[in-house]
Parts: structure tokens; sequence; C-alpha cells
């Protein structure tokens, strides 16, 4: 069964409440005669309640689905709603003897600006999160100062959560997915010799290099220190070697500079692969290491 | 017999600011931390840092070290420390380390003078025909620390031990606590024959290994350097730790009957002073009575062979009921369950 995305859920919903209150003032009140509805209050009205509505689709249709969104939705969807029950009673009236018209009208107010509070909140510090990425991102090219920031993938953490999904897929879509891990040999002498600031930035250079050399729906992540893992979808053993094969040389021919010295550091790289289907994430990753320690050879290779 | 008491405590200023305290801020002003953040707590500037002749106490470096692990907030910090405090640039003590004949030699050196190379920890080693253990004890209350400077220590020893073999070593590492969320640090910073939930925190690596000769420049620098070290210990007045004395005298006592009173009057001091002692230094005297206990059975039993009857009468037990509880308290194993499972 496809997902009913989170933007047709909410409108029908909202869309079902507004005529939950119309049927309600219906069924109560009387239809005014033309005479007496005041027209500008109709425009004014029903303009608020198009514009909030307006406000809604704009905000479903440019975030992707989450918290922040359905907060900020969920939001203005009480605008709409108490605004459009404000706009009906310019054309029904509701004997004095009911109480919940007044309710209807007023309390969405309160509990929008809520959520909507909630929400902004949230928002503005998920802006925050992404300005930092930003900035992580602008200074791959220029200051090499926060490891951590500077390498702009995802931890082991990240993998692994979307290892589960991915596996979870290739289940579903009975394709195999391979797993490929690369790590760089004698990365310790290099930030002996050259300093660990250097080492951040030939980490940094590394990461750019392997994501040119993958395709889009390959995902990579830094399993931790100078060890990075790619998760491939609908590859078999044999294309994720391929695919390995070519990370390895990518590196071996990157003619990375150091920066104090102009001179070059001969790179190169180990790499392992495994394929999974039915394993859980964290043994495919555990299967994978041991692999990778079994063909790494660690010796003297950088040039002085 | 009175002990000497030229041992260091947790609040006395011996660690120079300028070396592995220094490291630390190193890397978190590589990480844009401000450094007055990461001396929060510790009453230290970085001028103080910065003099050269700054000494500061371990109560005031686990300070640093917590302020660091929260402000870089990563799972390598530990790691990335580690990585750059041996041989270090401790003066002589870290030249031995230098110019060692081998990896056994460069050990070796290191439980001797870990005062001066890995103050907060201390190294112990014991080999058996085939392989070089060295094992790590908390000597000044680490706390919460503890677990960041295992990783630390144990990884600066990896780390020495590469680059003055020039080759990957097959390190086998034992920690007493559970497997971390972050595994994956330590199979790429150590490697992968790490086990948790073992009864000591060890790092253990074939004779082989331990004993292949590494290139030194001359054997003259090396007799210099080592009688650098004995001279800049010497100065510095402490060479272990209030709990590291402790430690020892329990391990020669064992055999006697070792109560907190008696313990007392060999160091010179009341029942109520060495339990305050006890007490600054996060531990009590059961507990490191218990620690000593359960290290020498676990010797007995794995390095020199012993059966059950033998460890028991060994630690004056005369009743095998009474050693397996015992047992059991210090170790959470029965002494058969220990055997079957093989720690070293």
């Amino acid at each position: 069964m496809k997902k009913i995305p989170l933007s047709v859920t909410l409108l029908s919903n909202l869309a079902l409440f507004s005529l939950c209150g119309l049927g309600l003032y219906c069924l109560v009140g009387d239809i005014k005669p033309w005479g007496i509805v005041k027209w500008l209050d109709v425009f004014a009205e029903g303009g608020t309640t198009l514009l909030a509505l307006f406000w809604l689709v704009l905000l479903m249709r440019s975030r992707p689905a989450g918290r922040v969104t359905l907060l900020l939705a969920l939001g203005l969807s009480c605008f709409v709603f108490s605004w459009w029950m404000d706009f009906l009673d310019e054309f029904i009236k509701v004997p004095g003897t009911i109480f919940w018209d007044n309710w209807l009208e007023s309390l969405p107010i309160p509990i929008g600006l809520v959520l909507l509070t909630f929400g902004i909140y949230h928002w503005h510090k998920e802006e925050l999160a992404i300005s930092a990425q930003m900035v992580k991102r602008e200074r791959v090219f220029r200051e090499h100062r926060l490891f951590d920031a500077l390498i702009p993938l995802g931890s082991a953490n990240y993998l692994r959560e979307q290892l589960k999904l991915a596996l979870k897929e290739a289940r579903i879509e009975e394709q195999p997915l391979s797993l490929v891990a690369i790590d760089i040999d004698n990365f310790s002498e290099i930030n002996l010799l050259f300093g660990h600031q250097e080492g951040d930035e030939v980490l940094q250079s590394i990461t750019q290099l392997l994501l040119l050399n993958l395709r889009g729906q390959d995902l990579l992540c830094r399993l931790a220190g100078d060890r990075f893992i790619a998760v491939l979808p609908n590859t078999n053993e044999r294309d994720a070697e391929v695919i390995a094969l070519e990370l390895k040389n990518a590196i071996t021919n990157l003619a990375y500079k150091s920066a104090l010295l102009g001179k070059r550091i001969q790179l190169s790289a180990s790499t392992a692969v495994t394929v999974g289907m039915q394993e859980e994430a964290n043994t495919l990753i555990k299967t994978l290491n041991s692999k990778l320690g079994l063909v790494k050879h660690d010796f003297m290779t950088v040039p002085i | 017999m009175r002990i000497q008491c030229n041992h260091y405590e947790r609040d006395t200023s011996f660690i120079s600011a300028h070396h592995q305290p220094a490291i630390m801020l190193d890397l978190a002003m590589s990480r844009d931390v401000n450094s007055h953040q990461l001396l929060r707590g510790t009453q230290l500037f970085l001028e103080d840092m910065l003099t050269g002749h700054q000494l500061i106490s371990p109560a005031q470096f686990f300070t640093i070290l917590a302020n660091g692990q929260q402000l870089l907030k990563a799972d390598d910090t530990s790691f990335l420390f580690g990585q750059r405090l041996l041989p270090g640039f401790y003066g002589p003590a870290s030249q031995v380390l230098n110019l060692a004949h081998n990896l056994r030699h460069a050990l070796i050196h290191l439980c001797e003078y870990h005062a001066l190379l890995t103050p907060l920890f201390t190294p112990r080693y014991f080999e058996n025909d085939r392989h070089f253990f060295i094992y790590w004890l908390d000597n000044c209350g680490a706390g919460k620390q503890q677990r960041f400077l295992i990783e630390a220590y144990m990884t600066a020893v990896t780390r020495m031990a590469a680059k003055m073999s020039h080759e990957r070593l097959p390190w086998r590492f034992n920690f007493t606590h559970a497997e971390p969320r972050y595994i994956e640090q330590y199979w790429v910073h150590l490697n992968e024959n790490v086990t948790f939930n073992q009864q000591l925190n060890m790092m253990s690596i074939p004779l082989s290994y331990a004993n292949k000769t590494w290139l030194q420049s001359s054997p003259i620098s090396l007799q210099l350097a080592t009688l650098g070290s004995k001279v800049q210990l010497g100065d510095m007045g402490w060479n272990r730790s209030f709990l590291d004395t402790l430690y020892d005298y329990l391990r020669q006592n064992i055999q006697h009957n070792l109560q907190l009173e008696s313990v007392a009057t060999a160091f010179g001091m009341s029942t109520a002073s060495l339990k305050r002692k006890l007490v600054k230094h996060n531990t009590h005297f059961q507990e490191q009575l218990d620690f000593v206990r359960k290290h020498v059975a676990l010797y007995l039993y794995q390095i020199k062979g012993y059966q059950h009857q033998e460890v028991a009468e060994y630690l004056r037990f005369n009743d095998m009921n009474n050693f397996r509880r015992a047992f059991k308290r210090w170790t959470g194993l029965t002494p058969t369950q220990l055997c079957h499972e093989k720690c070293f």
C-alpha cells in the first residue's frame, strides 16, 4: 500500500471539518436573507480564509514532511477553520441559545497560535542547523578547522538507520544490497608527518572524491576516523567490487598536495565488499569490518 | 614497616600543564572550542597553560577532560586525544620510548615512568611464554572519566607501537565496560579484536612482536635518555599515586590478614585519615582489597594454572564455599565459569 502524503491527509481532514462546521450551522441556524448580509465583512472574512488556505498550500508544497511542517500546518489549519466559521456566520443566523458557535470560531485561534509558535520555534532551530551545515560546506574549501563539521557526511549512527531502511527496501524489492568499506592506508602516518590539520584536509578531499565516484542512489557515510562506508542499493557483489575498485583507484590517482609543503602525498586505500539481504544492519557492518581487517595491510608508503 | 609517603594524590599538582593537558587544549581549539570553556572549573587560564612551568592536579586534569568531552560532543574525542599522547614530548621519558630496543622495552619503560607518561592511569605488565600483557588501573579515582582515559591510553600505546614498529600489530583488547554504542571507533582506532565485559582493562601482544627489534639511532642516546628519565622522575618527586602504593602494599601482603586498621598503621595514619583519603579517590578499602584479590586470583588461575583449591588456599580461604562466594562478588563469575571463559 502506498503511503498517503501528509498534505493530502491534512487538507482532506480540514475540508471534512469545514463541511461539518457548515452542516452544523445549517442544522441549527437559518439562512439570512440577502438584504442583511454585510458584503464588506463577507469579502474581508472570506479573503482571510482564502489567504490562510493559500499559505497552507504553499507551506505543504515547499517543505518536506516532518515535525516542523506538521506543527506549522496544523497551526495554519486552525486559522483556516476559525476564519471559515467566521465567514459562515455572515450567511447563517445562529440562534442566541446556541453557545458552541462562538467556541468553534474562537477556540481554534489560540490553539493555532500555540501550534504555530511551537512550529516556528522548531523551524528556527532547524534553520540554525541547516545554516551550520552550509557553513561547514563552505569551510570545505576555506577553513579546515572543524573536523566533524568539515566532513559533511552521516555518522555511523546515521549509517545504521539508513541501512535498516535500505535493507527493508531490498527485501521487499528482492534486490541485493551491497556495502563497500573504504579505509585509507597509513592515515596515521599522514597525521604524524604532516600534522592533524593536514590529515583533516586529506579526509575532506577524499570525501569529495568518493562522492563524485558514486551513483545518485548510493549513500556515503563516515564510519569513524579514516574509514568510510558506501551503501549501494540494487547492486550485486560483482558490481559492488567494480565500484570498490573504482573508488580505490580514484584515491590512488588523487594527486593531493600538502598545503604546507606543496608536495604530493601519495594516498592509497583498502576496500572490502559485502552483500546483504537477510542480515541485520549491525551484523552486516560488523562482517564488512572484519573483512576489511583481513585485507588491510599497513606499511610505510608515505614519502617524506 | 612504614610505607614511604612520596605518592601523589588526586589533588597533588604535578602534571605539567603544557604536556598532556595542552594536547586536549590543542584538540579542542582546533575544533573551535573556546579555551575559557575548556578550562572552566579548573581555576586555570590559557596563559597559565602556556607558561611552560604550570603544574596541575589530576582533579584539574579530569575537569579539563570532562569539559573537552562535553564541548566536542564527538564519539572519537578520546581516540583523537589518545593518538597524540605517546611517545609525546615530555622530555627524556619520551625520548626513551623513541629510542627503545623493542616494544617490550618501551612498554616496561612506560610502566615504570607512568607518572610522567600516563599520569592518570597506571599500566602494569606481566608475561607468559607466549604473550606480553599490559593492564590499566585507575590511580586517582577517575570516576566518570574512566572509560575516556582507558580509550585514550590504549589508543596512545597502540599508535606509538605502530609508529615504531612500522606495521599493524595483532593487539588484543579487553575492556571491563560493556560494548559502547560507538563500537566502530574501537575498530578503526584500535582494531577488530576488542572484547567487552571482561575482568580487566588489558591489551596483549604475542611476544614475537613485542621482542622484534626496532630501528634505534644510537645506544648512547638511549643510555642518556634513560638516565635523564630517572632524574626527571626524581625531580618531580612522585613516581606513583596513593592508590598505586596501596595496591602494591595489598598485593605484597595478600596472604596476611589485611584489615583497615593494620593497613592504616603501615601507612602511618589513623583509620579515619585512610578512609578519608580513599573517599577522596572515589573508592573504599573493601573495593581496593577486592580488586587486588581478584587480580591475584586471575593471575594464579590463568598464568600459573592453579586449581580452585590452590587459589583458595593462597588467598587464605579455609572454606571453598566462602571462596566461591567471594570470587563471584569480585568477578561476577564462579571460578569454574572463569576457567571456561579464558580471559587472557
